[in-house]
């Protein structure tokens, strides 16, 4: 790129990429959800999502917008309209798949370079599992209560989980991620594009992975990954504060439950509230931002 | 034999495709679905996210049962029904079968058992609210709590757009099994025919893609028509979208009644003990 002009789209291009990973990876979720799983022993092997869709649209479009629009599309296609809508759950996949897909869409420069879209494509599948690791492993912590007390619970889900990270990134990965990727990519690169309206990014100059790999990147993979960490450890002091908590459960009977309902219905209502309250805040600034 | 055929019948991709759509579309005449979408949406906050933090199993039964009366209310399909109860089964029995491994035996499937159930009253809350409300009336709901109107023009969308997708896509699989050549034998554990079948479903969303983009541009270009990204920050329109939805006598009465049931759920759930 000969810093002629930066890679930018209009609003309604923006739009139009947000619009076809939405429907597509929604159309391929619902497979997903209805595939059968095989089950080898241990190693279960499923299709565990057709990644490759957001990933090809990521890498040859706008990242940011690929990547909602394909956790977006997932959330209403997958979820909503099978009726399997899992509430808190579903905000941290679209936050850890959003940043899956975007790492992997801003790490290819030239889409046409095969070792770069693999490199990329993993390194977004691996930020996406490891992430989705964590909390997986945090939830079940959270929801049972005599997870100590029962001897092989706690490793035997760590194993479980472990399993399906292997399992995700290395067959899925593999498989429907990063297989399909490298047919797609090139085949769609400079044909795909046109149909949107816009030109191709520009891949005339050959990166060496030194240049891939920019200060700014890696900064920023450092803070994102520091940000990671930092959720993972508040969500264990949240565990262990939990856990606390249930011995106080013993102090004060059941009756504390309804503090914790209490907090939960109160924070509910102040989310709601000040949601709504930015809401008409932007109401009226964007009101005025038009009226001129 | 015939019944062989018949459960055949029943599991054929036409059957999925409907029972999808079904899904998709709802039932517009159940009671559940006449409500407010906006009542619906704050009903769900509770039974959504309470359980998590609920350990007494007489609660946790209460709501179990709770949950199934409204799911049975929202008419909901059996095919949601069935992946979710096999999901939910082969989940613990798979945890089950790793703790055995680590020498755990039967105790520690007591836990994960009040950890499914758990799951299902929160699985089957959201079922029964997101299978009955109206694509189009839940979209305008997010919006009048404050979520961006991309959002709800992205839930309407991709209800209205998901027949003609699957329709498309359905011909391209087809069309490509017409063309292509399918394995002579099944293989060992019917891997060439798995195979050849992922193959095709990859392969499939390459003129998917290329349609999809062209569809994209239309849809984006038809809104553009009608100023769409202007209305999108436009206070007035909002409003005007949001204005006919008003809570009615059976939204209060739904809500009371829910939380009445709470409450004597919990009045049991601190006198008896499971």
């Amino acid at each position: 790129m000969t810093k002629k002009k930066p890679y930018e789209l209009t609003q309604s291009q923006k739009m139009m990429v947000f619009v076809l990973s939405m429907s597509l990876y929604g159309l391929s979720n619902m497979f997903t959800e209805l595939l059968p799983s095989v089950k080898l022993g241990f190693l279960e092997l499923s299709v565990e999502y057709f990644a490759f869709i957001p990933l090809t649209l990521c890498i040859l479009f706008h990242p940011l917008y690929a990547a909602i629009g394909a956790s977006l599309g997932e959330i209403i296609f997958g979820e909503l309209m099978l009726g399997q809508f899992g509430g808190i759950g579903e905000v941290e996949k679209f936050i850890t798949f959003s940043l899956g897909m975007y790492i992997a869409g801003i790490l290819v420069r030239n889409p046409l370079n095969r070792m770069q879209v693999s490199v990329a494509v993993m390194s977004g599948l691996l930020v996406h599992h490891l992430l989705a690791l964590m909390v997986d492993i945090g939830k079940v912590w959270v929801g049972v209560e005599e997870l100590e007390a029962v001897p092989g619970l706690a490793e035997s889900i760590v194993l479980i989980e472990g399993v399906a990270f292997l399992n995700d990134l290395l067959f899925s990965g593999i498989l429907f991620a990063l297989l399909p990727t490298l047919y797609l990519v090139p085949r769609l690169y400079g044909k795909i594009e046109p149909l949107l309206g816009m030109k191709p990014r520009n891949n005339k100059v050959q990166y060496s992975l030194g240049e891939i790999v920019t200060p700014k990147l890696v900064i920023v993979g450092v803070i994102l990954a520091a940000i990671a960490v930092v959720a993972e450890f508040m969500s264990e002091a949240d565990m262990n504060i939990a856990e606390w908590e249930f011995d106080f459960l013993g102090m004060f009977g059941d009756s504390f439950i309804w503090v914790v309902i209490g907090a939960a219905a109160f924070i509910a209502s102040l989310t709601i509230w000040i949601m709504r309250r930015k809401a008409k805040d932007q109401k009226q600034i964007w009101g005025v931002h038009h009226e001129e | 034999m015939n019944e062989v055929s018949s459960i055949r019948e029943k599991f054929s991709v036409e059957f999925v495709k409907e029972e999808l759509l079904r899904t998709a579309y709802g039932n517009g005449d159940t009671f559940l679905a006449r409500l407010d979408p906006r009542a619906l949406i704050y009903w769900y906050l509770f039974f959504g996210i309470a359980p998590w933090f609920i350990h007494n199993k007489m609660i946790l039964s209460g709501l179990l049962v709770f949950m199934v009366v409204t799911t049975v209310m929202a008419r909901t399909s059996p095919l949601i029904i069935i992946i979710l109860c096999t999901g939910l089964l082969g989940e613990i029995a798979f945890l089950f079968f790793i703790s055995l491994f680590f020498g755990g035996g039967f105790e520690s499937v007591l836990p994960m058992f009040w950890l499914t159930v758990k799951l299902a009253v929160i699985s089957l809350a959201s079922i029964t609210v997101f299978s009955s409300m109206d694509p189009e009336r839940f979209g305008d709901a997010l919006l009048s709590m404050g979520l961006p109107s991309q959002v709800s023009f992205s839930i309407a969308f991709g209800y209205r757009t998901l027949p003609t997708l699957m329709e498309e896509f359905h011909q391209i699989f087809l069309s490509y099994r017409l063309r292509g050549k399918a394995p002579d034998s099944h293989g060992f554990l019917y891997w060439r025919s798995i195979v050849y079948f992922m193959k095709i479903l990859v392969v499939s969303f390459y003129p998917l893609l290329l349609n999809g983009a062209k569809r994209s541009r239309t849809t984006v270009e038809a809104l553009e028509t009608k100023g769409f990204s202007y209305a999108a920050t436009d206070s007035k329109v909002k409003k005007m979208k949001i204005s006919y939805m008003s809570f009615k006598w059976s939204d209060y009465g739904f809500l009371t009644a829910s939380f009445l049931y709470v409450v004597v759920v919990f009045w049991l759930g601190s006198v008896v003990q499971i």
